[in-house]
C-alpha cells in the first residue's frame, strides 16, 4: 500500500433549483474554496498539485470542457487538471481518482471541484437529459427516464423482500426532515417543511411504487473537496483530518434488463444474482472497501453513512447491498428505523440526495463532505443544531451510485 | 516522404474504404422544427439589476450510425424482432449483442436469428411522470420482458390493459405499428397481453395503483 489518503476540508454552495439558484459555476467554485479556506486557515490553493473536476452532463450548461472556465478562474493555470465523468457516480469516481493520485505518491494535495446546473432547462427536459445516460437506442424512447427504470427494479425487489411503500416512505421522510437542520440543503431552502410517511404516500405518482417525495431533487450546486497525503494533512489540519481507509469501485450493465443472466456476475455470486433487483456493483465495491479497511461486520463497525438515495427505494436496496441486513431481516431493519438519527446506523444525516439535493457532479462530493464534517466534529458549525450530529462517530461510509446501478463506489472514512 | 509515394497514396485513397449507398431514405422531422444551431434568444435582469439570466436555444440533427447493430433496426421496419445468438455458447439476446458477452467466447461475432413475437413480463412499473417527449402519453405501463429464449429483458410499453392489471410473469405478444408508420426505432412495437389472457381479480395493490393513476389521466388532459 502506498501513501495514506486523507481528507482535510471541503464545502458546498447551497443546493438550489430555479428561482433561488443564480450563481455561475466559477463563482460557485470560488465560494466553496473560500469557505474551505475559512475552515482551514493553513490551506493555500497554491499547495495543490492536481485539480480534478467532477461534472456529469455538458448538456446542462451547453459548454464543453466547462472545467477549463473554473480552473482558470481559480488562478490555477499551469496546474495539471482533468475532468472525471461517470454518471451519478461522477463524484465518487473523482474521489477514487484523487485517492489513487495521492496513494501512488505522485501527488500530495488534490483539489476536486464538482457541479451540475440542472435548472438551466425545464424539469422534464432535465429528466430527459439525465436519461441520455441510458441506452438511447433502446430505453429513452419507451417513456424511459431514470425514476421509471428504478421503479421497475424496486417494484420487484420490494415484493421479493416484503418491503412496503410505507417502509421506503419512512426513508424519504427521514432524509427530507434531516435536511431541515441543514441550511445548505435544497429541501430546507425551497419546500422547507417537515413531512410524514403519509405525506410521501399522498404525493403524486412518478412511477409505481415511487412517488414525488420518494425522489431526490434536481439541483444547481457546486462542491469542493481537498484530498491529500498524511504529511500534508498533519501540516494543515492536525486535529481535524480524516483518513480514507477503504475504497471500492465496481460496474454493472447500462440497461437493467441485461443483468439477469450476466456471466461475470454468475461467476462471482452464482446464478440468479443480481436479477434486476440487487445493486451488484454496490455489493462488489463495498466488499473491496471493507476488505481494505478491515471491516468484517459493517453494521457494527460502521457508525453512519452518507449514501446515494436517488430514490427512497434505492436507499433501502443499498442497505442490503452494503450488507447491513439480508433479505430475511431487511423489513425489520427498516421498521426498527435503524438508519434514523437515533437508530443503530444513521444514514444521510446531512439530508442525502432526497433532502440536500442532487446536482450530479457535486453529489458524491457533498456526501463525502458531510461524512467528513461528522467525523471532524464540525456539524455544530455546519448544521443548524446538533440533532443531526452522529454521536461520537469513528467510522463512516460514503456511497456514490450511477445509471441503473451501472457504476457504484464506496469509501470508508475514519478518524485517524 | 518521396513525392512519388505521396502521389501514389493520393491516387489510391478512394480504395481504402467503401461508402455504402443509401437509396432508401425517410425523414420524419415534424414541420416547424428547424436546425437553427446555437443562438442567444433573450435575457432577463432582476429588478435590483444585480442578477442576469440569459436564454440559449440549440437545435441540431444527429446521425446515429447503427453499424453492426443495423439488422435489428432494419428488422423493426420489416415487423420482425431480430435477436443474436452466440455460435459457441448458444446464448441469445434481445436487445442484441453483436459479440458474445462471455469472457470465454473471446468476443466472437454472433449470428442473427428471428425471434418469436411472444414474451413474458419480468418486472413492470406504471409511470405517472416522464421525459418531455413522453408526457402526453401518460400513464405509461413500462415492462421489462423476455422475448422468446432471450437471456436478457427488454424494456417497452405495455398497451391494451388497465395500468393496475399488469402482472409479473404475464404472457405478452409483440405488436408492431402499421408498416407505413414504422421508423426503425424501438417504439415501432409495443407489448400487449397474449391472446386469451384475462386480468386477475381486484386486489388491495391494484386499488392502490388505481388511486395513484387516476389523477394522472386528469393531469394529462390539462397539457397543451
Amino acid at each position: 500500500m502506498g501513501e495514506r489518503v486523507c481528507i482535510v476540508g471541503g464545502a458546498t454552495t447551497p443546493f438550489d433549483y430555479g428561482a433561488t439558484g443564480f450563481e455561475s459555476i466559477e463563482g460557485g467554485a470560488a465560494d466553496c474554496v473560500r469557505e474551505a479556506m475559512q475552515d482551514l486557515p493553513e490551506f493555500r490553493l497554491r499547495d495543490l498539485d492536481l485539480m480534478l473536476y467532477s461534472h456529469f452532463s455538458v448538456h446542462f450548461g451547453h459548454q464543453l470542457a466547462p472545467e477549463w472556465i473554473i480552473h482558470d478562474h481559480l488562478g490555477l493555470a499551469g496546474l495539471p487538471h482533468y475532468r472525471v465523468e461517470n454518471g451519478g457516480n461522477t463524484g465518487g469516481s473523482a474521489l477514487y481518482a484523487a485517492a489513487l493520485a495521492v496513494m501512488s505518491g505522485h501527488h500530495k494535495a488534490v483539489g476536486i471541484v464538482g457541479w451540475e446546473t440542472m435548472d438551466s432547462v425545464s424539469q422534464s427536459q432535465g429528466s430527459e437529459f439525465i436519461a441520455l445516460a441510458s441506452d438511447i437506442r433502446y430505453e429513452l424512447l419507451v417513456g424511459g427516464i431514470y425514476p421509471i427504470y428504478y421503479a421497475a427494479m424496486a417494484n420487484k425487489w420490494m415484493k421479493e423482500n416484503h418491503v412496503t411503500e410505507e417502509d421506503v416512505a419512512s426513508i424519504a421522510a427521514k432524509n427530507k426532515n434531516n435536511a431541515m437542520d441543514n441550511p445548505k440543503a435544497q429541501w430546507y431552502r425551497n419546500e422547507h417543511r417537515y413531512i410524514t410517511v403519509d405525506d410521501v404516500m399522498k404525493s403524486r405518482l412518478i412511477a409505481y411504487p415511487i412517488k414525488k417525495y420518494d425522489c431526490s431533487l434536481m439541483s444547481r450546486g457546486v462542491a469542493f473537496l481537498i484530498v491529500c497525503n498524511e504529511a500534508y494533512a498533519k501540516k494543515v489540519n492536525p486535529d481535524g483530518y480524516v483518513t480514507v481507509d477503504g475504497m471500492g469501485l465496481s460496474s454493472c450493465t447500462i440497461r437493467a434488463g441485461d443483468r439477469i443472466n450476466y456471466p461475470s456476475w454468475k461467476e462471482r455470486y452464482g446464478p440468479g444474482y443480481p436479477d434486476m433487483t440487487e445493486f451488484a456493483a454496490c455489493r462488489c465495491s463495498a466488499e473491496q472497501a471493507y476488505k481494505m479497511a478491515g471491516i468484517k461486520d459493517p453494521l457494527h463497525q460502521i457508525d453512519f453513512g452518507e449514501i446515494h438515495d436517488a430514490f427512497s427505494t434505492s436507499e433501502a436496496q443499498i442497505y442490503k447491498a452494503l450488507g447491513l441486513a439480508d433479505g430475511e431481516h431487511i423489513t425489520q431493519f427498516l421498521r426498527d428505523h435503524s438508519t434514523h438519527m437515533d437508530g443503530q446506523i444513521p444514514m444521510n444525516p446531512g439530508g442525502g440526495l432526497l433532502g440536500y439535493g442532487h446536482p450530479v457532479g457535486a453529489t458524491g462530493l457533498m456526501s463525502t463532505i458531510e461524512c467528513y464534517y461528522q467525523l471532524a466534529g464540525m456539524i455544530p458549525r455546519k448544521h443548524l443544531s446538533t440533532k443531526t450530529q452522529v454521536s461520537n462517530p469513528e467510522c463512516g461510509i460514503v456511497n456514490s451510485h450511477a445509471g441503473t446501478g451501472t457504476s457504484i463506489s464506496n469509501f470508508i472514512l475514519r478518524r485517524p | 516522404m518521396a513525392e512519388s509515394v505521396v502521389m501514389e497514396q493520393k491516387r489510391r485513397k478512394t480504395k481504402y474504404a467503401v461508402e455504402p449507398n443509401f437509396t432508401e431514405k425517410k425523414q420524419f422531422r415534424p414541420a416547424g422544427v428547424q436546425e437553427t444551431g446555437l443562438a442567444f434568444v433573450g435575457y432577463e435582469v432582476s429588478d435590483d439589476r444585480q442578477t442576469m439570466n440569459q436564454f440559449l436555444h440549440y437545435d441540431q440533427l444527429y446521425t446515429i450510425r447503427h453499424g453492426k447493430n443495423s439488422p435489428f433496426f432494419i428488422g423493426l421496419l420489416e415487423g420482425k424482432i431480430m435477436g443474436t445468438r452466440c455460435p459457441r455458447c448458444g446464448t441469445t439476446w434481445v436487445p442484441i449483442r453483436t459479440h458474445c458477452w462471455s469472457l470465454d467466447c473471446d468476443l466472437v461475432e454472433t449470428d442473427w436469428v428471428e425471434m418469436p413475437l411472444t414474451a413474458t413480463v419480468h418486472t413492470w412499473t406504471v409511470a405517472g411522470w416522464s421525459g418531455r417527449s413522453s408526457l402526453k402519453r401518460l400513464p405509461i405501463i413500462l415492462v421489462y420482458a423476455v422475448i422468446g429464449d432471450s437471456s436478457v429483458a427488454i424494456a417497452n410499453e405495455l398497451h391494451g390493459v388497465k395500468p393496475w392489471d399488469v402482472e409479473f410473469g404475464m404472457p405478452l405478444k409483440v405488436v408492431f405499428k402499421p408498416k407505413d408508420q414504422r421508423q426503425g426505432v424501438i417504439t415501432d412495437f409495443h407489448f400487449e397481453p397474449a391472446d386469451g389472457w384475462r386480468p386477475g381479480p381486484m386486489t388491495a395493490e391494484k386499488l392502490r395503483i388505481k388511486e395513484l393513476v387516476e389523477p394522472v389521466y386528469e393531469w394529462v388532459k390539462t397539457l397543451k
